[in-house]
């Protein structure tokens, strides 16, 4: 049988974590989230040092895999993980105060110093990373139809999606216009007033082309019933990939446990 | 058949400008014809499409005098409902894209989702317009990804998707090689056969002559003449107006000026042979 | 014209939403021109303030929102710094519905207040959550002077002052730079607009 076009725009997806609804995957998130503030709490160690937050941070690249698409993810990971590696370096070479823990020369590692560099640069990357999961495994327009159903105003759908494919074309434009640019002998290399002079003449005729179109698009809409009162349809629907029960209990079931272990601790 | 459209007493002023962009424009558009517009650049072809639309004054601002009703209610009273009694495409291709969908499937189809129409009757309107419009083959491509005559094409297509009574169309074929603006006036021809009611601002005048009923032809704001095309468009003191007049017309008329015995001035090409062909004959069996 | 009650909701234009992508996206673009042009200065905030000056506060502070979510899909620290860029918005719009952009002068003083809430609005971010270094150029000149000493609060104000007043400037030069071409018919749409209007009287 011939596949109808609305079949073809439909998003289907085998893996079962990856294709679980998004608001489901949006809660892991939320309790992911909820779990590293509350590991970050305990305290291991002499100096209490917050250690739980590193093992707890396996639970992302797991998660990634089990989704099929740990590629995607592991890109995304790179960039946070070289923001919470600086800030490892820095906070722990950097910041004084408590007992001195190690010392070559003038360098020194402080008490204090590690221990707001490991709490911080892993709380950073167990949040940052959760969220890469959702992102690399949600498609943008999937995101957008699941903020419409969860309640929100076509409007503020509209931005939304309407902002992703602006990044897209405003970026392509905008090579565009700074090769011509530099066609009719614009400099891009040089010192740096040089430079920051190139600036202007590939953004100002972009921004203008964008703002004299929108103002058409504004009619393009209206010609098309945006502002029409009443219940819209959608041809693109999400799916739900039947594991989404299953995965929120186990979410639950461990923001739980992370819970009740944190509570334990304070009362033993 | 009755009045769908009426303008009455219309003035109208862009902001900031004290030269008005429509003047004194009193009219009647009939339900189910098609009106060919004409005229020079900046004569308020445009303002006037807006005008019929709404989008004048409500998206244009500036002050409006005089009113325009559509199907007897004004236009400053419509909301949004107005985009299912008018169609409405203009000009400029690259802006008539919604910015949302990454398919055309999905671009045609964006104002009946707007509309609430069910899936499957999205599928079947969609369908059956593309085959007509000749963009099925680009279905599943992004509406960023094509030519401007594509994208045309496709403002086009989806705006005939909605099956508005009303079709006000701005210079369709600016972007389209004389193949692509013979197929865009077959479809507008499709179109009035399904009794549409048809404006259409273009500058291809021999266009015009086949396949309008009326012609309206703008100068300064002011239509100066409207009627009947044949009439219109024969009318040989229009060319000192600036307008522009078929080459079979102006030769008509050149030849009936030096005695050929030429009845009625033809417009078309068709009627020029056939004109031409008779007066010939007669001039033989004198 | 009689004078309506001021609602939030009249801000939000039909044009005023199709802003915000164009003010997100050029945020987007002009950060990427700023570094394919090595330019110290991160020049991602133009469209906030551009969305700002034409449209108000409360379009200025979605646009600025908008961004660092958007951006955050791919880098989530962003989402940290969406406070900044919401209040870019929010006192840019202020400034501009105040007509503090029609003389010289007052863009001096517009600017400096611009520059002044985005650095007392990063710096607690900045310092708090990071520690002072987000991994950014700039953030290697503060880690410097907080190594030969300097305090952080202080490494960081010094160092991201300079910039921050530079990119201010620049941002605000090119949005003045498009809204002087932007045709009046055009201008006028925008709820602020006619603020840059020349009176041909």
């Amino acid at each position: 049988m011939v596949k109808t076009y609305t079949e073809k725009i439909q998003i289907h997806k085998s893996n079962k974590l990856a294709g679980l609804y998004p608001s489901v995957k949006f809660w892991v998130v939320i309790l992911y989230t909820i779990c590293t503030f509350v590991l970050g709490t305990i305290h291991l160690t002499d100096i209490g040092l917050s250690l739980l937050l590193i093992p707890w941070f396996l639970v992302i690249p797991v998660l990634c895999i089990a989704s099929g698409a740990f590629g995607k993810c592991f890109k995304a990971l790179k960039a946070v993980a070289l923001i919470a590696l600086i800030i490892l370096v820095v906070q722990s070479f950097l910041v004084p105060g408590g007992e001195v823990l190690v010392k070559f020369g003038f360098v020194k590692i402080c008490e204090k110093g590690l221990k707001t560099a490991i709490s911080l640069s892993f709380m950073i990357m167990d949040i940052a990373g959760i969220f890469v999961w959702l992102f690399q495994t949600t498609e943008n327009k999937e995101i957008a139809r699941a903020l419409e159903e969860s309640g929100m105003n076509y409007k503020a759908a509209y931005v939304f999606t309407s902002t992703l494919q602006m990044i897209d074309i405003l970026s392509e434009n905008s090579k565009t216009i700074m090769n011509a640019q530099k066609a009719r002998g614009v400099e891009t290399e040089g010192n740096m007033i040089v430079r920051a002079k190139a600036f202007f003449p590939s953004l100002v005729p972009l921004i203008l082309g964008a703002v004299i179109g929108s103002e058409e698009r504004v009619l393009t809409l209206e010609a098309r019933g945006f502002s029409l009162q009443g219940e819209k349809t959608h041809l693109f629907n999400l799916e739900r990939s039947g594991a989404e029960k299953a995965v929120l209990a186990t979410a639950i079931v461990i923001t739980i446990l992370v819970i009740a272990g944190r509570i334990a601790l304070w009362v033993l | 058949m009755g009045t769908i459209i009426e303008c009455k007493n219309v003035t109208y002023f862009y902001p900031l400008t004290k030269e008005p962009a429509l003047k004194d424009l009193n009219l009647k558009i009939e339900q189910g014809k098609f009106y060919g517009v004409v005229g020079e650049n900046g004569a308020g072809k445009t303002t006037f499409c807006a005008l019929l639309r709404g989008f004048v004054p409500s998206f244009y601002k500036g002050e409006l005098q005089g009113e325009v009703l559509v199907e007897g209610k004004k236009t400053t009273e419509y909301g949004g409902e107005l985009s299912a009694k008018i169609g409405y495409v203009f000009q400029n291709p690259f802006t008539q894209i919604s910015g949302v969908k990454d398919t055309v499937f999905e671009e045609v189809a964006y104002g009946l989702e707007n509309f609430g129409i069910p899936v499957e009757e999205i599928e079947r309107r969609v369908v059956e317009v593309m085959k007509l419009t000749d963009i099925e083959a680009l279905a599943m491509k992004s509406p960023f990804d094509l030519s401007g005559g594509q994208m045309q094409r496709v403002a086009l297509a989806s705006v005939i998707v909605l099956e508005p009574d009303i079709l006000i169309i701005d210079e369709p074929t600016s972007q389209l090689d004389p193949e692509g603006t013979e197929s865009v006036f077959a479809i507008i021809k499709a179109l009035k056969e399904k009794q549409k009611t048809i404006i259409l601002v273009e500058h291809k005048i021999d266009l015009i002559a086949e396949y309008a009923d009326e012609v309206l032809v703008f100068k300064g704001g002011e239509i100066i003449a409207a009627g009947d095309k044949r009439e219109i468009l024969s009318d040989m003191s229009l060319l000192e107006q600036g307008a522009a007049l078929p080459q079979v017309a102006i030769l008509g008329s050149k030849l009936k000026e030096r005695g050929l015995p030429i009845g009625q001035i033809p417009v078309t090409e068709k009627q020029a042979l056939e004109v031409i062909a008779k007066a010939l004959e007669e001039r033989k069996k004198q | 014209m009689e004078k309506k009650k001021y609602s939030i909701k009249d801000d939000f234009s039909m044009l005023a939403l199709l802003i915000i992508p164009v003010g997100v996206a050029v945020n987007f673009v002009g950060g990427q021109l700023a570094s394919i042009l090595k330019l110290p200065m991160y020049l991602d905030t133009i469209g906030t303030i551009f969305a700002s000056m034409l449209c108000g506060p409360w379009v200025g502070a979605v646009t600025g929102a908008l961004t660092n979510i958007v951006t955050g899909i791919a880098n989530p620290v962003n989402f940290a710094f969406i406070p900044v860029n919401v209040l870019a918005g929010l006192v840019t719009g202020f400034l501009a519905r105040g007509k503090m952009f029609s003389v010289w002068w007052k863009w001096i003083v517009s600017m400096l207040i611009m520059a002044a809430v985005s650095i007392v609005s990063s710096a607690p971010i900045v310092v708090l959550v990071y520690g002072g270094v987000t991994g950014s150029g700039t953030s290697i000149i503060t880690a410097a002077a907080m190594a030969a000493g300097a305090n952080i609060w202080a490494a960081f104000f010094g160092t991201e002052g300079i910039f921050t007043v530079l990119d201010r400037v620049i941002s605000f030069i090119i949005c003045w730079l498009v809204i002087k071409v932007i045709p009046p018919r055009t201008l006028i749409k925008f709820g602020c607009g006619s603020n840059y209007i020349k009176e041909s009287k």
